[in-house]
């Protein structure tokens, strides 16, 4: 019966059966995809002859619900480090075939047996200097709403980032921050949640902080550099910035596996991660790709901000992955 | 539907009729029975046999939380809309038909604009920098910010709006069946306008009031979008919850319970409806 379900979901979820010049990419929509489109696919379609089609969001339910299926149709998927290193323990993932993907010049941080980094990141704390008068410094400023008036922006899942900035405004040391203690963690954040205002997606967070409707926000850092770009008179505090990673993964049993070892190797060789970093500001995991980088866009990155780096524990979080969302959402909806 | 008039067939002991209705029957068994069975199939072998998701789901202070407040959201909601859409459907029952059409139209243009657009033009009307609260600001009338999103008051608002359609179409059957002569003795006999409505327009009006009522509550009980992007965490509603349960966190198990104890808690509701106005009468003016 169990069968049955999810052969019918995944039958849902299966639009096109894949061809063999074809496959499929699902990563997480927005500025971000269509850097890694432009970046990664259409090169990689012009030298390999291989039709990359997009698709997306990349959604974990969906993920599982194919593998249990046996009918994937996502051959490359873009997914948070902390969930790959726990989908590959449940044996949702294929184990990247290092024979096809070059590993010698890939972070060693971000590649392991089942995944093989996307890009890296920083989550910052971003404000609007339209409405914010002074320069927060770290994220201790985002808990003093004396000092620093006005409503703030958090990521509204239970992921990596959040609890890590609580306990660092209380004072934890960084190199302390593991095991997270989450008593701490809920109190601390219990002093300000009448003026949180969650974002759930990268658009939403650009859209509150440019807007004003949050004066202050930890946001991507991506995300505040498109703002920029764009234009807005964003700030951006660098101090404390807080490292993850997004890895590409190729789920149990993709149709077109060969293809998405090719397509891995072009994504992580050095001229694809320059490219992919220099249109979204988003960091590198080729130690190669830097040097192909013009100059002013390696300084927009989390790279050139390494003093007061710290870096989330991805392994810490796909371990505790189940028990932290249970107390966060408890919480959350309190 | 005339339920009384099917004739009996001598052979099966189906009404009469049945067979052309098959492939709909199908239809119905394929998309609904089908995954509803699985639903509740998943709940009790995922991961393991037994009725452990159960448990998690009565145990956890969050679950039952997000229960009772997506019963809350879905009454304020489903009382907000009936008194909304009342004069709407009032005004569209004794309009010359023409312009009625017009009106109608335009509500039904609305039902037509894709639900994440509205849900994002309120955000853009809704927030403390939006137009309304601009606007309030620059006339004088207040000097801080509204609180009208994040929050029951921005949940209520989105979803009304998108409900109206729903409340004000089965109205208006109602409405229209009624005869305008009984108001008119109603006024001959000395009854004042309120009087008038409290006792004779209203209470004929009921099985309008009560089909679109349960359509709406039901509908708002299982919404997603509007409520995650109007409402704060603290008004997180039972969809949103099992999106999470199932897409971030794997754990089909627990999502399916949910979703299956909503599905009862629905039935149970419209069983108890069926009771209180009788069938013909509940899927009246539909």
């Amino acid at each position: 019966m169990k069968l049955i379900l999810t052969g019918l979901l995944a039958g849902l979820l299966a639009a096109t059966a894949a061809k063999a010049d074809e496959m499929a990419f699902t990563s997480w929509g927005g500025t971000t995809q269509e850097a890694q489109t432009k970046s990664w696919a259409a090169p990689f379609e012009a030298s390999s002859g291989i039709k990359v089609l997009q698709d997306g969001p990349t959604d974990y339910g969906k993920l599982k619900a194919m593998v249990d299926a046996g009918n994937v149709t996502w051959d490359v998927v873009d997914v948070e480090m902390d969930f790959a290193i726990k989908a590959a323990k449940d044996g949702l993932l294929e184990p990247i075939d290092y024979a096809v993907v070059p590993k010698a010049d890939l972070d060693p941080r971000f590649s392991n047996e089942h995944s093989v980094g996307s890009f890296y990141y920083s989550f910052v704390l971003a404000w609007n200097k339209g409405t914010v008068t002074g320069e927060p410094t770290g994220w201790a400023d985002m808990f003093d709403t004396k000092k620093f008036p006005g409503k703030r922006t958090f990521y509204k899942w239970s992921a990596p980032g959040v609890i890590e900035i609580a306990l660092l405004a209380d004072g934890v040391p960084a190199d302390k921050l593991y095991p997270l203690d989450l008593d701490r963690a809920f109190k601390k954040l219990d002093t300000i949640k009448s003026d949180i205002v969650w974002w759930g997606g990268g658009a939403e967070s650009q859209q509150l902080i440019a807007s004003g409707e949050a004066a202050f926000g930890q946001l991507w850092n991506g995300r505040v550099f498109a703002l920029q770009q764009d234009g807005t008179d964003v700030g951006v505090a660098w101090n404390q910035n807080l490292t993850a990673a997004d890895v590409l993964v190729v789920p149990k049993g993709a149709k077109n596996k060969d293809s998405a070892m090719k397509f891995l190797a072009a994504a992580t060789s050095p001229t694809g991660q320059a490219k992919f970093a220099e249109a979204s500001g988003y960091a590198p995991i080729n130690t190669k790709a830097k040097a192909e980088m013009p100059a002013d866009a390696v300084k927009a990155l989390p790279d050139a901000h390494v003093d007061g780096q710290i870096n989330l524990d991805m392994n810490y979080w796909a371990e505790h992955r189940g028990e932290i969302a249970t107390r966060w959402y408890a919480w959350q909806t309190k | 539907m005339q339920g009384s008039s099917f004739r009996r067939s001598s052979v099966a002991g189906l009404p009469a009729g049945s067979g052309s209705a098959l492939p709909a029957l199908l239809l119905v068994g394929l998309f609904f029975i089908v995954p509803v069975v699985a639903l509740l199939l998943r709940s009790v072998t995922d991961p393991e046999p037994g009725l452990q998701n159960y448990a998690a789901l009565f145990g956890s202070g969050t679950y039952v939380r997000v229960f009772l407040n997506t019963f809350l959201v879905a009454s304020v909601v489903t009382a907000v809309t009936i008194l909304v859409a009342f004069p709407v459907a009032w005004m569209l029952a004794i309009m010359p038909p023409a312009l009625g059409s017009i009106v109608f139209g335009i509500i039904i243009l609305s039902m037509w604009t894709n639900l994440l657009t509205r849900t994002y033009a309120w955000m853009v009307l809704l927030q403390r920098t939006g137009v309304i609260n601009r606007a309030l600001m620059g006339l004088g009338i207040i000097h801080e910010p509204l609180p009208l999103i994040n929050n029951l008051a921005g949940v209520t608002i989105g979803m009304v709006y998108i409900m109206l359609p729903f409340m004000i179409l089965p109205l208006v059957g109602t409405l229209r069946a009624i005869d305008p002569m009984t108001l008119r003795a109603a006024a001959l006999c000395g009854a004042s306008p309120f009087e008038a409505f409290r006792r004779i327009l209203l209470p004929l009006s009921l099985p309008g009031i009560a089909a679109g009522g349960l359509m709406v509550f039901v509908m708002s009980l299982g919404y997603f979008v509007t409520p995650a992007l109007l409402g704060g965490t603290s008004n997180m509603m039972l969809a949103e919850m099992i999106a999470q349960t199932v897409q971030s966190l794997l754990n089909w198990g627990l999502g399916s319970a949910a979703a299956f104890v909503l599905l009862v808690v629905t039935m149970a509701l419209y069983a108890i409806q069926l009771r209180l106005v009788g069938a013909k009468r509940a899927g009246g003016g539909i």
